[in-house]
């Protein structure tokens, strides 16, 4: 075991920069470029399909397969998959009844599961080494057939657009039309402009909730090439634990956070508290 | 010149981090003085804890974004 960790750090260590540098050769392993737009493979009319969508594609019907194949013999006393899912299905369940009570975890519970299982699964998909691996021919140079949907900007604004109009519409359900009375005062000039604020602070979450998971899906691929090409077999590894976490977390972070700003628009108005914390989410 | 500035301007961007750093470290350092005085409340702890980490690391990824953003597309 140490025997062959110590074999792949001596190589990668010879093989990579490091070694080049020092026996002043041409590094072994190509240097790795980034791509910031995703790549097309296929153009139908005016929609282009990139890699970044395929990729979306695959994540919707493996998550797809795999919650209809675990639910569709559903037993009494479960099978592996079935209580695998069971127990993801009941933490997501118990920690957004949690934060906003029985009254509105079960409406919230599906498009907030949807959410998590989505860029999760996303997430974690991308670290499987075929991701890096499958290419194709486009053009005449060879294009990365699929690469985590996470990293190409739009899939983030989907998400977050989804989420705010989530926020908004059962913000209007809940307090009907009285809900515009939170944006509009006119009570005094401090009043109005503390209004105007709360405003613009909801079209703010937009930008902040497609940049934190766009950057940090598009960072943590980009150090994942940049150590595998430093140092490749051996320093990766920890990189791709620290990966596993962060794409959990964002999806964490992700939902919790389009769940308090809900709870915060299904509240009751009371005043200056709420206010307060909200400002201080941001 | 040009390319020397952009990439000063990278690492200004990139200066940005530090902010963010200095906000993780004085997050960390209350969530575990309140778990050293009261252990028990781990749980009410830890996941406010995430979350509050979580909107101090958005800074950061700003300065971050941008800093990729100069480095690959201007």
């Amino acid at each position: 075991m140490v025997a062959v960790f110590g074999a792949s750090l001596l190589f990668g260590l010879v093989a990579g920069p490091i070694g080049a540098a020092l026996l002043d050769k041409e590094p072994f392993i190509p240097v790795p470029e980034v791509e910031l737009a995703p790549p097309r493979l296929l153009s139908i009319g005016a929609f282009h399909v990139t890699n970044t969508l395929v990729s979306a594609w695959l994540t919707t019907v493996l998550v797809l397969l795999l919650f209809v194949g675990g639910t569709r013999k559903m037993k009494v006393i479960p099978g592996r998959l079935q209580s695998v899912l069971e127990m993801l299905v009941e933490a997501l369940y118990g920690f957004i009844s949690g934060v906003v009570g029985e009254r509105f975890a079960r409406p919230f519970f599906p498009i907030l599961a949807t959410i998590f299982i989505f860029i999760a699964f996303n997430a974690w998909m991308a670290l499987i080494p075929v991701y890096q691996v499958l290419t194709l021919e486009v053009d005449g140079h060879a294009t990365h057939v699929l690469r985590s949907a996470g990293t190409d900007i739009n899939m983030p604004l989907a998400l977050a657009i989804v989420a705010f109009v989530f926020i908004e519409v059962w913000g209007f359900k809940v307090h009907k039309i009285g809900y515009l009375k939170e944006f509009f005062r006119f009570k005094s000039p401090i009043e109005f402009f503390i209004g105007i604020l709360e405003l613009i602070s909801h079209f703010i979450r937009l930008v902040s909730f497609t940049f934190r998971l766009f950057g940090n899906m598009l960072a943590g691929e980009i150090i994942l090439l940049m150590i595998t090409f430093l140092l490749i077999f051996t320093a990766p590894l920890a990189f791709y634990m620290l990966e596993l976490l962060v794409g959990g977390v964002q999806a964490l972070v992700f939902t919790g956070l389009t769940l308090v700003f809900a709870l915060l628009a299904v509240a009751p108005h009371v005043g200056e508290h709420e206010e307060h914390d909200e400002k201080a989410a941001h | 010149m040009e390319e020397g500035l952009k990439f000063l301007g990278v690492g200004l961007a990139g200066l940005g981090l530090a902010g963010a750093g200095v906000g993780l470290g004085i997050l960390g350092n209350g969530a575990m003085n309140a778990l050293g005085r009261n252990p028990e409340a781990k749980d009410a702890i830890v996941p406010n804890m995430i979350l509050a980490l979580a909107f101090t690391e958005a800074i950061g990824i700003y300065g971050l974004v941008t800093a990729i953003l100069l480095i690959f597309v201007a």
